[in-house]
């Protein structure tokens, strides 16, 4: 019997690839006759068009063709078309021209004329939603239901909040539950803080470029996305094509952290530019662009109020949350924010109230723990500053409030699969040396304070019910196809592991086929909100399982006895009392290949996906077929935790934070991958870190233009920036509803990381918490010294 | 005409291999011509179409303009050597360390290995108005968005604001002018050395220029007096990264103590005027003073007396006054 | 030639931004020739006789040195004259290449130009003969007679009243034209840091900057042309005792009644206080009563 897979660090097999440079991704494409797409983008946040004059571009040598607004789908608003002729924010692409080569067409674009009306714009939400404040959309300000809305609050709305705190008005969207005024009541502290989370770019590494052709109606397109079967759904979706004629090529993705789901809407462009001009476009976005086109977190302006037990324990909570929605869509981040701080601290009276306000900046989506990453940074310093004013120790304080199993959330009041927080945080403190590092908290040595801080973050862990589909082929080995992306999380080898483990197939025969919607991949989840490991891996242990069966009745028929009486293992399927009599996979194959039926795919289940079972009779007769969907039960929804430690240095003479130790313990059920799990943990807690200390998004307000949009002005953390080590564990408690126990871990990281470190700051400025990111030196000295901070308490974009 | 940036045009490119034929092309392209040293501030630049010169003149190729080479107790340095050898040689760690210092704050290893001491000094501002492309003061206009009553201008001056308000990015430069170090000057017509405090200019003399070269002169070498060799140095860069990043406020100081007190001393910031500043208030107050605690911190009130913050950046007082208290006062607190 | 600059915005709107450097040359060279015109052409118009009807009645009353222009207005002009130079070497010597800190200079010497333009006004409407410099029904006549003259090459001037006409048009014309530099130099005060206010760019919109800007630069140039005008004639020999008059502030009997009919400017003796005196003698220093007050 092969060693299982799960637990073991095993190299992914793409690594080679990567670091050697052989991988290639979308840009690395070359195809016969391609040219080179460039956009014209908004140089205004919010304008119509006019008039478009091309005639000069278009006279140029080498330039092929242009492709405007009016040639690509306008979906409904208030939802993000590929091209716009109202562009609603500074950089929105406006037009597409096509030339030879990137310079021909970039000079194509500067002989373009074009009339642009401006109209009114507006960055910071509040703003709009003064009565007399501009809206960003022309239909409204918000979205409410399906409907785009406008929300005005009053000036006596605004004039009621203290001076510098959150104001309050008409939400867009509310719950709650429990008596709330009376916990409030009854409660012996309540804080009542106003916070300022910033918007931030996800900024992946490799932007979102894409190359497009066509051959006999059939769209081929190499993109860069986190999805693999639901990126090809949405361009099919998006240009109204059938989802056999789109065949989507994207094996690698230099990261997307949400940015990416399901590819992005500039993806149309190479697509419909090449079948204009009948020849392959390559549209490679450039950093600044990716600034522009690549997604952002909404950022939140909110209100805080949470009532205390003498104990520790939370009573009532009350948010109110405004968020930076961007001009498109509705982002969801809010309601997830509210939801996480109920389940984080398992409220037991809680309001939630809020609005999702349209501005001309950057379209927004989930990043990375989306809403979760915002309130756990958020909230965290306000548990310590509750912590220090009832006299308790503040892991005391998580001990009391964290979920365990029987934990609920949100205004439904749902249940939970698992929840180990607790074992979580005793670990940390173990590991993180807790006891001995509070002792040093606000220890001052020159001019440096030492501050220590604690984050408890929780996220979605997972879904289910996706298909698993795989083969065993004549030359015995396991070929398990993944519609999922390979977003570079490992997932796509490691919940293959699921597979390999039911069937006892060692590693190095198992071979994934991924990344080509022409290879055959089942129905799959989006790669992300973390369930892609929750969902796969009991969608990969329903396929072997089912391979399995196969197997057993195959060797059963064959050498005799009932299915079983067998076993796999080392590729093999043999009798549990009698290892000699057995076959290997190879022959098992070729038997299923004879038998046809069930066992080589010519019959399906009846509960598969369409896409999978358009792949699975695509793959039919060449093996032995394990296919089926996940349908494990999953009672209750599925939450990773993990627990963040940071010690820092604030430097009180020049506001600079030094992080000196960062350890994440969490609870993600079974480790599937230990290696990956760390680079999980310590990636995500970095990513908030920087989100917490130095990344910025930033405008100015007089023009709505955007300045943060190269890396050194936006600045994400650099490698200088977090501690040189850092610790990690987790609790290793199979979560119970998954049959390999695994659950998602993508992104309840960064909420630690970043509330790690405001916790911190805040500890070493003596419990004062600025409640705003990026917590920068500016404002950190500004704090030390006593003098005005450096912008309002309720400024946003700085 | 529309507009599109990060994407490079083309232009005509020169590789000279002598400072004569590097001169001899700047005089025959003036304007449209353009020196490129390591190409990390022209390179943005050109990405975005908004500085348009015909001909890019690379002095890479010349062997003449780099290397350091000791001279009399002080150390002469080609414009073109890279930031990372001025941060290694062994002659500039040990006689001038400043500088080494100076030049290993410089952004990341990569960047250091590509961008030279030449190009670091001569770097234009990282004002995210000009270097938008607006049409400001500095690009030509009649305007300083920066300074406008709600622009976002974290980053710039609070000393020395004539119109632009846009700040020296350079490690190097207040290094140089600490050390008393002198630029060597040359163009078709002959050669010319300034002291490295005038070789910056002035946005009120002129605001569309960094420092004093004109169109057609090379910066080709630095020479380092030995005046303040193995002084007292102190060099400090706060900035939001510990790399990749410009200053928010740089200090670099140089010391001479004499029995106790403090002889002779350069006291130089950066990140807070549109050039380097050397300190001269600061300067005079410790001179002939301890250099202790409550002189560097005297020494740094009296820095920042006339400094007058914008909407955003009033912590950079503070932050200068620190930086000259700890510059005086030593690492210790 | 470029009349104007204009720039694209942060939004790629054209917007103006002033006037082109181009239409300061233009200003130059227009005020060169026509000093160098002027000159040539009276040059080559030889000598020019005597005024006649130097014995005229009135003359009698006249002193040995009649009072033309005030401490006061002396001062004015001279400050004016100063702050002028300041603010047309301050404005156009940056852009001739000439580099130097010029704008703390330029406002400040435009502060001083507005300051003395107020004591002006205030002076000359209280204190002054407000109406010596209106443009009288004779004064049309005078300049006709002075064109004609100019052109017939014979001499055309009359003698007039304490201002001559054309000095009066120059003045206006100054009015005029310094008025524009004056409002609009105001204006972009805003623009300026100053002790008492932070600047403010967005104070008009792009568009109406630019015109702001535009109308400086315009009024700024035609100013040259006017200085150089008004420094020619300065020192064309035939008028240097009006020059000299601004610097001593009194023109001699001789001149007085060369140039100037004693009718149209009569001229109290001393003291000012009884119609024209016999007395003879100076006046001029020692007189602190306005003669400009007469009636």
């Amino acid at each position: 019997m092969a060693e299982k897979t799960i637990g073991r660090d095993i190299a992914p097999p793409d690594l080679v690839a990567k670091v050697t440079g052989r991988a290639k991704y979308a840009e690395d494409f070359r195809a016969e006759g391609m040219v080179f797409a460039k956009l014209l983008a908004s140089p205004m946040p919010h304008a119509r068009v006019r008039s478009i004059d091309t005639s000069e571009a278009l006279a140029m040598d080498g330039v092929f063709g242009v492709l405007t607004a009016d040639e690509v789908p306008q979906p409904g608003a208030p939802n993000e078309p590929a091209l716009t002729n109202e562009p609603l924010y500074e950089g929105e692409a406006i037009l597409a021209v096509a030339a030879i080569d990137e310079t021909t067409a970039a000079d194509a674009i500067e002989k373009i004329r074009m009339d642009l009306e401006p109209l009114p714009f507006v960055l910071d939400p509040l703003d709009s939603l003064r009565p007399d404040g501009p809206n960003a959309r022309l239909d409204g300000n918000t979205r409410i239901g399906r409907e785009v809305q406008t929300i005005k609050w009053s000036e006596e709305d605004f004039a009621a909040a203290a001076d510098g705190h959150m104001p309050v008005g008409q939400p867009g969207d509310e719950w709650s539950y429990g008596d709330v005024d009376a916990a409030f009541d009854a409660a012996d502290l309540v804080l009542d803080e106003t916070i300022v989370h910033q918007s931030l770019t996800h900024h992946p590494l490799e932007s979102r470029s894409c190359m497009a052709y066509w051959q006999n109606g059939k769209l081929f397109i190499h993109g860069s996305t986190q999805s693999t079967a639901r990126t090809r759904a949405a361009i099919a979706r998006g240009l109204g094509l059938e989802l056999h004629d789109v065949v989507l090529i994207a094996e690698y993705c230099g990261g997307g952290f949400g940015s990416k789901i399901s590819g992005s809407t500039i993806m149309q462009v190479p697509a419909l530019l090449s079948r204009k001009i009948g020849r392959p476009v390559m549209l490679r976005i450039t950093r600044a662009e990716e600034t522009y086109l690549g997604r952002a977190r909404p950022g939140f302006q909110a209100k805080a109020k949470i009532g205390y037990r003498a104990d520790g324990r939370v009573v009532a909570m009350e948010l109110f949350i405004v968020q930076d929605n961007g001009p498109y869509g509705r982002s969801g981040d809010f309601r997830t924010a509210a939801d996480m701080a109920s389940l984080t601290y398992q409220v037991p009276a809680m309001r939630f109230g809020g609005v999702s306000v349209y501005t001309n900046t950057p379209p927004k989506s989930a990043q990375r723990a989306p809403g979760g990453g915002q309130i756990t940074s958020m909230l965290e310093p306000i548990m310590d500053k509750a912590a220090r004013e009832l006299g308790i120790d503040r892991v005391a304080l998580r001990h009391i409030n964290v979920p365990d199993n029987d934990g609920v959330f949100g205004p439904r009041r749902r249940g939970l699969t698992s929840a180990y927080v607790r074992e979580a945080l005793d670990r940390g403190v173990e590991l993180f040396g807790w006891e001995e590092r509070a002792a040093r908290s606000g220890q001052r040595h020159g001019s440096m304070v030492t501050g220590i801080g604690i984050g408890v973050s929780s996220f979605v862990g997972g879904s289910s019910g996706f298909d698993g589909l795989l083969m065993i082929r004549e030359d015995g080995k396991l070929y398990v196809h993944q519609g999922i992306g390979n977003l570079g999380t490992h997932s796509i080898a490691d919940t293959a592991r699921a597979a390999a483990d039911v069937l006892g197939m060692p590693w190095d025969r198992v071979e994934i086929v991924w990344g080509d919607t022409s290879r055959h991949l089942p129905w799959s989840a989006v790669q992300a909100g973390s369930q892609t490991t929750h969902a796969h891996t009991r969608a990969n242990h329903a396929a072997a399982m089912d391979a399995k069966r196969k197997l057993q009745e195959i060797a059963a028929g064959d050498l005799g006895g009932s299915p079983g009486d067998y076993e796999t293992g080392d590729g093999r399927v043999y009798r549990r009392n009698d290892r000699d009599t057995g076959m290997t996979f190879a022959r098992a194959a070729r038997r299923a290949t004879q038998l046809g039926g069930k066992y080589s795919g010519e019959e399906l289940p009846e509960d598969i996906n369409a896409m999978t079972v358009t792949s699975a009779q695509a793959l039919a007769g060449e093996g032995l077929m394990g296919v089926a969907k996940d349908t494990y039960p999953h009672e209750g929804s599925t939450f990773s935790f993990v627990v963040g430690f940071a010690e820092v240095e604030v430097d009180f003479e020049t506001g600079h934070v030094v992080v000196k130790d960062y350890t994440a313990v969490t609870d993600c059920g079974t480790v599937l991958h230990p290696r990956s799990l760390a680079a999980q943990l310590y990636g995500g807690g970095v990513q908030g870190m920087g989100m917490a200390r130095s990344q910025r998004w930033v405008f100015d307000p007089q023009w709505g233009v955007s300045f943060a949009k190269r890396l050194y002005t936006a600045r994400p953390p650099g490698i200088l920036d977090v501690p040189l080590e850092m610790k990690w564990a987790a609790v290793g408690i199979p979560d119970p509803q998954t049959p390999v126990g695994a659950k998602g871990i993508g992104e309840p990281p960064l909420g630690a990381g970043a509330a790690a470190i405001t916790s911190a700051i805040a500890d070493a400025l003596g419990g004062r918490c600025l409640c705003r990111t990026p917590l920068t030196a500016d404002m950190i000295l500004a704090a030390v010294e006593g003098r005005e901070q450096p912008y309002g308490p309720l400024e946003t974009h700085v | 005409m529309a507009v599109i940036r990060d994407m490079m045009p083309a232009f005509e490119l020169f590789r000279p291999v002598s400072v004569d034929d590097a001169l001899q092309l700047m005089a025959r392209h003036g304007e449209a011509a353009w020196a490129l040293a390591g190409g990390l501030d022209t390179f943005d630049w050109l990405k975005d179409r908004i500085k348009r010169p015909e001909a890019v003149i690379d002095l890479g190729a010349i062997s003449e303009m780099r290397g350091i080479t000791a001279d009399r107790g002080g150390l002469t340095i080609g414009a073109m050597t890279t930031l990372t050898e001025v941060a290694t040689s062994p002659e500039v760690v040990e006689s001038f360390s400043l500088l080494s210092m100076a030049a290993f704050h410089v952004a990341t290893p990569q960047i250091r290995n590509q961008g030279t001491i030449g190009g670091n000094v001569a770097q234009d501002t990282r004002c995210w108005y000009y270097r938008g492309g607006w049409p400001c003061y500095r690009a030509g206009g009649n305007i300083c968005y920066a300074a406008a009553p709600k622009a976002m201008n974290r980053e710039h001056c609070i000393l020395g604001a004539k119109r632009c308000v846009a700040v020296n990015p350079s490690d190097t430069a207040p290094a140089l002018i600490a050390l008393d170090a002198q630029m060597v000057i040359r163009s078709a017509g002959g050669e010319r050395v300034v002291a490295a405090e005038d070789f910056f200019m002035s946005p009120a003399v002129d605001i569309t220029r960094m420092t004093v070269l004109e169109p057609d002169e090379l910066l080709t070498e630095i020479r380092i007096p030995e005046t303040w060799s193995r002084a007292r140095f102190y060099f400090e860069k706060v900035r939001d990264r510990q790399s990749w990043d410009f200053s928010l406020v740089t200090v670099a100081s140089a010391m001479r103590m004499s029995g106790g007190r403090v002889q002779d001393a350069r006291i130089v910031v950066n990140g807070v005027a549109p050039r380097p500043v050397r300190v001269t208030e600061a300067e005079s107050v410790l001179i002939g003073s301890p250099a202790n605690e409550s002189i560097g911190l005297a020494a740094g009130e009296a820095a920042i007396r006339r400094a007058k913050p914008l909407r955003h950046n009033d912590f950079k007082r503070p932050l200068m006054r620190n930086l000259i208290r700890r510059a005086i006062r030593g690492q210790e607190a | 030639m470029e009349i104007f600059r204009r720039v694209a915005n942060p939004w790629n709107q054209e917007v103006l931004i002033g006037i082109s450097w181009d239409v300061m040359w233009a200003a130059a060279w227009a005020g060169l020739a026509f000093v160098v015109f002027h000159a040539v052409f009276v040059w080559g118009a030889g000598k020019k006789p005597e005024h006649a009807g130097a014995d005229h009645g009135s003359a009698a009353g006249v002193p040995e040195r009649v009072e033309r222009h005030v401490v006061a207005a002396r001062v004015f002009h001279w400050t004016m004259a100063l702050a002028m130079f300041t603010l047309l070497i301050t404005a156009f010597f940056p852009v001739l290449g000439i580099q130097f800190a010029w704008v703390t200079i330029h406002w400040m010497a435009g502060v001083l130009l507005i300051l003395s333009v107020a004591y002006h006004i205030v002076h000359a409407t209280l204190k002054q003969d407000f109406w010596s410099m209106w443009i009288e029904g004779r004064d049309v006549a005078d300049v006709i007679r002075l064109l004609k003259g100019f052109l017939t090459r014979t001499d055309g001037r009359s003698r007039t009243g304490k201002y001559p006409a054309d000095h009066k048009l120059y003045h206006h014309l100054i009015v005029v034209v310094a008025g524009f530099a004056i409002v609009t130099g105001l204006l972009m005060m805003v623009r300026v840091d100053t002790p008492f206010w932070t600047r403010n760019p967005y104070l008009l919109a792009d568009s109406t900057w630019g015109v702001v800007y535009v109308l400086h630069g315009f009024s700024g140039v035609a100013l040259i042309t006017l200085v150089m005008a008004h420094v020619y004639f300065a020192i064309r020999p035939e008028k240097l005792w009006m020059t000299r008059s601004m610097i001593y502030g009194w023109v001699g009997r001789e001149q007085f009644l060369e140039h100037h009919d004693p009718e149209r400017w009569v001229v109290t003796g001393a003291a000012g206080v009884e119609p024209p005196s016999l007395s003879a003698g100076g006046v001029a220093e020692s007189v602190p009563q306005d003669p400009d007050s007469a009636p």
